[in-house]
């Protein structure tokens, strides 16, 4: 196969989304129970490699990761790659940036793409709870260690003589946040206290979410979109079936101890999910080349962090200051973009961030604006259903969205230049993560 | 799926046990490989008068010479067969080519046929006896008429006789067709081949001298773009192989359900996976898109997806029959009217179509199948005709007992006796039915309009 | 901070597990003398000195991570603390130490960092006791710890411990009731483990019994094992993390204490200029401790 060699060019070429795929994601303990954060990858790649057919090609990266990783996957991707049908040749890396994972595995690689350091890559992501990592114990793991670096016999029977039983205990993984030892969902339970989001309001995003979702799938929409996996067709915690009233019976699991009422529901919260996605990138060139229709591009990116650690923000809240920067930079307002995809970590993690857009009082004091930062109509936030409806594999739905928005865009802006409307369309992407941490990306159909 | 009992007649003592006890004993087909011979031993063929010395001329010649006829040159080069015109004693021929265009009176086929049959005891297994003849056409004098038609009783009968692996198959000239038109020149490959393992008792009728003979044999489909509905599994999985094998740019269909595998077949073809329900009232349209996306063109459709939801008649509920109905015929003349219609598949196309044996001699508990599968032959009939102007064909493959994961729920008894019961003694594999499916799908398949050819090893039942 | 002009040097900082010996030693002596006279009121009037006292990098990264602080050579001011601590513990242990080490509660502490303090930095301790006084259910006494550095003072601690029940003669009681307590949104959880105070005490020589075992513990009234005061108050100078900045004030009350294992809901935020912190139980809601961080401005 010629390999071509990118010049590097000064000023930033155009990086494109030119499909995805994704296998279903299942629930933790579901179909996927058996299969590895490494077989889920790379069956997502491998559908990816059938859908456009790149058998044997030499991608120029691969960049994907795992939120719950063993150390045994210190390559995981690259493994991944060297697993599936395209060429052994082909480069990977690791990224592991939370549920930002995905996404920021989008935006590093656009940027290659963008520079000239690259004309092709595969972005990705993949989790599993099934199989997360169990690690032993602190003190197991300091007398392994040093009966591993001792010299003699004796050195190492000294050092197991410190075991004690109770050592010998795995340490279970823990998805809380190290610093505050609060789990996701009772930090958003405090945020969502703040903003008093009600139980009510979130229920609806839920319904609204496994709704879109189910209508999307009868539609073909994901057609291609997902490849099947161990015999799961449809994403596992989709209740197409779902109402109001079913949302209503829940007993709420998150904010339990607050003063506020609890609101948060196993309804309105994103279960414990396994699976894998991916997306395909590349120059207009690349495309041209391999027969590919550039769906949307990739257009610019920003990150953000909030200190939920003293209590200054939510956990969840750092793409409410990432997205007015990110809009700036290009002079846009949130009432100019067709689309807004909000992860929905929780319900509530998607109305409040849209109560502080909407917030006079925090648009100028904490946005610096002249005002509320703008509304999103129903309509255009998370079209197809998204992670409360989907699951979320941590690292895995950031391709997840990208990929089912670009498709979405393109769809969207065929129809419209048949009408004679040649005006852009845009889209925007937050996915909030672990740490306090937010990624955002604003594509542009192509 | 393995056939145990075929397995057991052909080794050690269980062969020698059946040998005695003079058990049905099938043999093991030999099977297409790319790079192997043609034939592994000498042709004989049979027969006088221009037709036959270019048959003769055809096979004899060097690979890579051209061979000359008063004509045309019949194919870019010869076949490198080692070819007598005379039935030489105590030579084991691989094959036994009778040239019978010529025959005017019942009387002309003795000389051919008793030289075949004193080959007949030394055919080597796997052997070949391959017909070319006129059809029978009420125009014809009678004893013209007579002896065309006697061809056909005499090959089918003679296809029943062939042990061994041997089949017996003929091609079916038209009046005005010449022998060294591209489809009876491949036609008569393909039956010497040992891609046509399971194809036995046949007659094939070549319409047309359209068609373009391949640059390379073992690539016929260089440069073609082929859709293959139901790929993900069983036959359409071992289409999609043959097809790419044949040098097919493939794109794999199948329900989104079936992706998994689908994605598996895709890549092992190095094709590209469409995730689609034929039954989808855009499912032509969006085949037809993504092969002119993807692979710039589309050149083949096999319509191989199916469903059988067997029941009596008599108590078949709705959804049974309707079901059947829609993915096996009703998704088939969609998509075809779409093909028709879209003007992207214009240039010298190819539809082939899964037909069943159920569909031409009937089975009980499938008429839902049945009149599907008699649909398609009979569409693909009625469709030729309308893609001749553009040098295209649709046909049917019409396939008999087959070994997939479908008949391999028969029960274990139904199954043996279903086997056993033409003339081979066993069940096809997919890759046969994949191998006639690439045949016809070829360019040099041109002149084959709106035919049926079954893959069934003759099986006893209908024609 | 004027301290008693007597010095003692001592040769190196002493060795906790005697000092408990002997302070037992004087408990016992007190009791067996209580009934019979008050306390004595004075405070014995010497500054206990150590100099050339350096950390360990091991101990000081043991210590480290089981305060959730990052092991960087900077020692934290909890860390000095665990320095200086047995040098005011020997004034604690001298027979005419007015009251009785074993039972004695830490209940508040404040600590002035006045410049970061690194490892292998020559530190010099001093140690004295002051202001004994009285309180509502006993006797409160500060003890002092000063260190510095190249001659200068880098960090000075003030422990305040309580003597339950003893009282001095003569002294008008101290009946100020602790305002209450309304548990606030917390900002995050500690999970402490029942072996905490073990492990503590291991890496700070403060092996009171209260806080090894639910034996010891029961021995000496409390239910199960509780956490050392300064343990928790270093988790929450962690918890406030790098924001602190070199030099600042760390000032925390110690209520209930926390019988371990525990959860407690905790609070640290930003205010005005520095930062609060409070613990407390996150069922019970009753308050373990309270303190702030403030930057000390030059």
């Amino acid at each position: 196969m010629a390999t071509r060699t990118p010049s590097t060019s000064p000023t930033p070429r155009a990086a494109y989304v030119l499909g995805g795929n994704r296998i279903p994601f299942a629930r933790a303990g579901g179909k996927y129970a058996q299969a590895s954060n490494q077989d889920m990858l790379t069956a997502a790649l491998d559908g990816l490699v059938a859908r456009y057919g790149l058998q044997g090609e030499s991608i120029g990266e691969v960049a994907a990761g795992a939120v719950l990783k063993h150390s045994r996957d210190f390559n995981l991707t690259r493994e991944a790659v060297l697993g599936s049908a395209l060429a052994p040749t082909t480069p990977a890396y690791d990224v592991q940036q939370a549920c930002a994972t995905g996404l920021e595995t989008v935006v590093s690689l656009s940027n290659k793409i963008r520079l000239g350091q690259l004309e092709s890559a595969i972005a990705g992501g993949v989790d599993t709870t099934s199989d997360a990592p169990i690690a032993v114990s602190e003190k197991l793991r300091r007398v392994l260690l040093d009966v591993s670096h001792a010299k003699t016999p004796q050195q190492r029977l000294q050092a197991l003589a410190r075991l004690r039983p109770k050592d010998l205990a795995p340490a279970t993984p823990r998805t809380s946040e190290p610093r505050t030892h609060l789990s996701m969902g009772e930090h958003q339970a405090l945020t969502t206290a703040q903003w008093e989001i009600t139980r009510e309001a979130q229920d609806e995003v839920a319904l609204r979410s496994h709704q879109r979702l189910a209508a999307a799938y009868d539609d073909g929409f994901f057609d291609d979109l997902v490849t099947p996996y161990r015999g799961l067709t449809r994403d596992a915690n989709l209740r197409a079936d779902t109402s109001l009233e079913k949302l209503a019976k829940l007993k709420p699991t998150f904010g339990l101890g607050l003063d506020a009422p609890a609101t948060m529901t196993a309804g309105n919260s994103t279960p414990l999910t396994d699976g894998a996605s991916t997306v395909l990138l590349g120059s207009a060139d690349w495309a041209a080349a391999h027969d590919l229709t550039p769906l949307a591009a990739v257009v610019d990116a920003e990150a953000g962090a909030v200190d939920f650690v003293h209590g200054v923000d939510g956990l969840l809240m750092a793409p409410v200051f990432a997205v007015p920067r990110l809009l700036a930079r290009h002079g846009l307002r949130l009432e100019d973009l067709e689309y807004v995809e909000i992860h929905e970590a929780f319900a509530s993690t998607v109305l409040t961030t849209l109560a502080a857009w909407g917030s006079e009082e925090f648009g100028r004091e904490r946005l610096g604006l002249d005002g509320a930062f703008g509304t999103v109509d129903p309509a255009r936030l998370n079209v197809h259903g998204s992670s409360l409806a989907a699951g979320h594999p941590f690292a895995a739905t950031g391709g997840r969205i990208v990929a089912t928005i670009a498709k979405e865009l393109h769809a969207r802006r065929a129809s419209q230049v048949a009408a004679g409307d040649d005006s852009p369309v845009r889209a925007l992407v937050s996915v909030c993560a672990a740490g306090g941490l937010g990624l955002t990306a604003l594509l542009e159909a192509a | 799926m393995t056939d145990r009992y075929l397995e057991l007649v052909n080794s050690g003592l269980t062969q020698k046990l059946a040998q005695q006890l003079g058990l049905p004993r099938p043999a093991v087909l030999r099977r297409h490989r790319p790079g192997r011979p043609l034939l592994d031993g000498p042709a004989l063929v049979l027969g006088t008068g221009p037709d036959a010395d270019l048959v003769a001329r055809l096979l004899s010649s060097p690979a890579g010479g051209a061979p000359t006829t008063g004509e045309t040159p019949a194919v870019l080069d010869g076949w490198d067969v080692e070819v007598h015109r005379h039935a030489t004693p105590d030579v084991r021929y691989a094959a036994v080519v009778l040239v019978l265009t010529g025959v005017e009176h019942p009387d002309d086929l003795t000389a051919p046929v008793l030289a075949a049959a004193s080959t007949l005891k030394r055919l080597r297994p796997g052997g070949r006896v391959v017909t070319l003849s006129h059809p029978a056409l009420d125009s014809d004098a009678p004893a013209v008429a007579a002896a065309r038609q006697g061809v056909d009783g005499f090959l089918r009968s003679l296809a029943k006789e062939l042990r061994q692996g041997a089949t017996g198959n003929g091609v079916v000239v038209a009046p005005g067709v010449p022998v060294s038109a591209p489809s009876v020149v491949a036609a008569l490959r393909f039956f010497l081949s040992a891609r046509s393992a399971f194809v036995d008792g046949q007659l094939l009728e070549v319409d047309s001298a359209a068609g373009e003979l391949p640059t390379d044999w073992e690539k016929p489909l260089a440069g073609k773009v082929a859709v293959v509905t139901g790929a993900a599994r069983g036959i359409g999985a071992a289409i999609a192989d043959v097809l790419a094998r044949d040098g097919a740019s493939v794109v794999a269909v199948d329900v989104p359900a079936a992706g998994e595998q689908l994605a598996q077949v895709a890549n092992r073809v190095r094709g590209t996976a469409l995730q689609l329900d034929v039954t989808a009232p855009d499912a032509g349209d969006r085949i037809i898109a993504h092969a002119k996306a993807r692979h710039g063109r589309l050149d083949v459709v096999v319509h191989n997806a199916g469903i059988t939801r067997d029941k009596l008649l008599a108590n078949m509920s709705d959804d049974r029959w309707a079901s059947v109905l829609a993915v096996n015929i009703a998704a088939q003349l969609r998509i075809n009217e779409a093909l028709l219609t879209s003007g992207d598949f214009a240039d010298e196309p190819r539809i082939v179509s899964l037909a069943s044996t159920s569909g031409i001699a009937g089975n009980r508990g499938q008429t839902n199948y049945a009149a599907s599968k008699g649909g398609v032959i009979g569409m693909v009939r009625a469709t030729a005709p309308l893609l001749a102007p553009f040098g295209g064909t649709a046909n049917a493959v019409a396939p008999g007992f087959i070994e997939t994961e479908m008949t391999a729920r028969i029960p274990a008894v139904t199954r043996q006796v279903a086997r056993r019961l033409n003339s081979l003694q066993q069940g096809g594999q997919p890759v046969d039915v994949a191998e006639a499916i690439a045949f016809l799908a070829s360019p040099a398949a041109g002149g084959i309009l709106g035919r049926t050819l079954r893959v069934c090893g003759q099986n006893m039942v209908g024609r | 901070m004027t301290s008693p002009a007597t010095q003692v040097a001592l040769p190196r900082v002493p060795g906790l597990g005697g000092l408990y010996g002997r302070g037992a030693w004087a408990a016992a002596r007190l009791a067996a003398a209580r009934g019979t006279r008050t306390p004595s009121p004075a405070l014995p009037d010497v500054t206990y000195v150590v100099d050339d006292v350096r950390a360990e990098p091991d101990h000081l990264t043991t210590y480290q991570h089981l305060l959730h602080e990052p092991a960087t050579d900077a020692l934290p001011a909890g860390y000095v603390h665990v320095l200086g601590f047995p040098v005011a513990m020997a004034l604690m242990v001298r027979p005419d130490f007015p009251l009785p080490l074993l039972g004695m509660v830490h209940v508040a502490n404040r600590v002035e960092q006045r410049q970061a303090l690194t490892l292998g930095d020559r530190l010099s301790v001093r140690a004295w006791a002051r202001d004994l006084r009285p309180h509502r259910s006993g006797t409160q006494v500060d003890l002092v710890t000063e260190v510095s550095t190249a001659g200068a003072v880098a960090w000075l601690g003030v422990s305040t411990y309580l003597a339950k029940g003893v009282r001095l003669p003569d002294a008008p009681r101290d009946d100020a009731e602790r305002p209450a307590f309304t548990p606030p949104v917390r900002t995050g959880r500690w999970e402490l483990p029942a072996d905490v105070g073990r492990r503590y005490a291991a890496v700070s020589g403060d092996r009171n019994p209260i806080h090894l075992s639910p034996v010891t513990a029961r021995a000496l009234g409390f239910p199960r094992a509780i956490a050392h005061g300064m343990y928790t108050a270093s988790r929450a100078l962690a918890d406030v993390g790098a924001a602190r900045g070199d030099a600042f004030t760390w000032a925390v009350e110690f209520a209930a204490p926390v019988l371990l294992p525990a959860t407690p809901d905790v609070r640290v935020v930003p205010e005005a200029d520095g930062f609060a912190f409070t613990a407390w139980h996150p069922r019970s809601g009753r308050l373990h401790l309270a303190g702030t961080v403030t930057p000390l401005h030059p």
